[in-house]
């Protein structure tokens, strides 16, 4: 994974019961593992292979990535809120790293 | 910005850094003192700004060009002054030229640039050249065919056509081969759809907002950079010790480059970025590394919307971007292409070349340092040029080439007026 932090669009303030978009980007080369390099040795796979985002510990969205997927993933849904809280985001690595990423959010 | 208040933005620059030169001085003494120090900002003025030698990156293609014009020495053989004969005992293979044609190992070959009926199942002809479809109803003989392709130039001096046989890109037996096959083109074209067909092929719009840090993985850099702003360097100083609001720098980058009298050359911002950075924080940002190329987008960023305004009145200025203007237009490579033939609508610019739509000169530098999509990174206009000339089989020049340093002064003299948008999003 990249140096760099995973960008979030979360906004800071919603109604009670509202249905809120959540958009998140993340750095990543995302190596299928089925190309080869010049000297015709294959370049390991290298994804991020699964994605999570919870609110206040629960599960808000989740997927498993699978190699067909392009360099440095987006993704965009919705949550519906009913109380203050943190989204938390996590995203694995092949090689182990976890990366995460938090967003407050204040329901009034 | 109208010229005086450009004008003015520039004087008030070059006191702000002037400042900093002062304090620069006393942290090095004599050691990098410029000629005006009061009036500039410091700057290594000793070595080179690049990798040293210069070595081609190992994924680009490795091919010896040594033979053909770069924009540093003049080395391709002379144009021949009339047609030659047919060799003798040698017959045409049209199943091969076929083949020749489309060959996208020999410079991209005739597809690139013609449309030539349906030939080998090609898709995505260009339009650079004159569509061939029918030239075997032309009334060509052999011995005409034979010559457009070995090389145009006795026809037609001005000719953006590659000497295929004269640079040696295919021999007199493939040039027979093609001549043969370009006897059976005989009936128009027939495109599968509009989209196969170079003169209704819409031109490509690129619509993405290339400053939404959700679509342009480009604004990483802007993260980076502002971390590497506040990092200090070996002199135990950063960009912040004396630039401690980086947007008030907003006036350098749409100036930028410039004649540069301290070194004798054009300085680009890639440039300036190493070498002064090397006289003052003592970081050694060599251009085309990660830390320069995102410094380079960074200040340009805070000068976005500002358009573009280089100097090309003065006298220093005025011979580099005549010199400029001169290489713009000189014969490179293997494939022996000017800039111009490619990108000035008179000649193949707004047009096709196979699948890929050449710009014009004027949009080229405005969006520069730009993502590449297709390739995952930040490419700075040094980077660029050098690719262009690697793809038309020219030796590149180091990044810190002073004849870089003149074409990009064109270049943005060209692009006068337009606003910086950087980091540009490409394919």
């Amino acid at each position: 994974m990249a140096d760099t932090k995973p960008r979030l669009k979360v906004p800071s303030e919603a109604k009670k019961g509202e249905i809120v978009v959540l958009k998140t980007l993340v750095q990543h080369v995302m190596e299928t593992g089925l190309r080869k390099d010049k000297s015709g040795a294959v370049i390991p796979r290298q994804i991020i292979n699964r994605f999570t985002c919870e609110f206040n510990g629960k599960p808000v969205f989740s997927c498993n990535l699978e190699p067909a997927i392009a360099a440095n993933p987006y993704f965009e849904f919705t949550a519906k809120v009913e109380e203050s809280g943190t989204f938390k985001f996590t995203w694995v690595d092949d090689d182990g790293t976890v990366t995460t990423a938090q967003a407050p959010i204040t329901v009034t | 910005m109208d010229r005086a208040a450009a004008m003015m933005n520039r004087i008030a620059f070059a006191a702000a850094v002037g400042a900093m030169a002062a304090v620069a001085l006393i942290a090095f003494g004599t050691l990098h003192a410029p000629a005006q120090a009061s009036k500039e900002a410091p700057l290594v003025l000793e070595g080179s700004a690049a990798q040293t030698p210069w070595k081609r990156y190992s994924d680009w293609p490795q091919r010896d060009e040594s033979k053909f014009n770069t924009l540093a020495k003049l080395a391709s053989p002379p144009a021949p002054k009339e047609a030659r004969k047919l060799p003798e005992g040698l017959t045409g293979n049209a199943a091969n030229g076929q083949k020749l044609v489309a060959d996208r190992t020999r410079g991209g070959s005739c597809l690139a640039c013609h449309v030539m009926g349906p030939a080998g199942g090609a898709d995505l002809p260009g339009n650079v050249g004159p569509d061939l479809s029918e030239i075997g109803n032309a009334g060509l003989d052999d011995a005409q065919l034979f010559n457009y392709v070995n090389d145009a130039r006795v026809y037609n001096p001005d000719t953006v056509m590659p000497p295929w046989g004269t640079h040696g890109l295919f021999n007199d037996q493939e040039i027979m081969d093609i001549v043969a096959f370009l006897k059976t083109l005989k009936a128009p074209a027939k495109f599968k759809s509009e989209l196969d067909d170079p003169t209704r092929r819409p031109a490509p719009v690129e619509k993405r907002d290339n400053l939404d840090d959700m679509v342009n993985p480009g604004m990483w850099a802007i993260d980076r950079a502002k971390a590497l702003w506040k990092a200090d360097g070996p002199a135990g100083k950063s960009c912040a010790s004396c630039h401690a609001d980086a947007t008030a720098l907003k006036t350098f980058a749409p100036h930028m480059p410039r004649w540069e009298p301290r070194l004798d050359k054009v300085l680009g911002v890639e440039e300036f970025i190493y070498r002064h950075a090397k006289a003052t924080t003592g970081a050694d940002w060599l251009m085309q590394s990660d830390e320069n190329t995102t410094l380079a987008v960074y200040l340009r960023y805070i000068a976005n919307g500002e358009p573009i305004d280089v100097d090309i009145a003065s006298p220093g200025a005025r011979a580099a971007y005549e010199r400029g203007k001169a290489l713009s237009n000189r014969k490179l490579g293997q494939l022996n292409f000017a800039c111009t033939d490619c990108h000035d609508k008179s000649k193949g610019g707004l047009k096709w070349i196979r699948g890929q739509w050449l710009g014009e000169q004027r949009g080229q530098y405005d969006h520069f340092p730009t993502w590449r999509t297709s390739l995952q990174a930040i490419w700075d206009i040094r980077k660029r040029f050098q690719w262009c000339q690697v793809n038309i089989r020219a030796d590149e020049l180091p990044p810190d080439a002073k004849e870089y340093g003149d074409l990009e002064l064109y270049l943005a003299s060209v692009n006068n007026g337009l606003k910086l948008n950087v980091p540009g999003i490409r394919h």
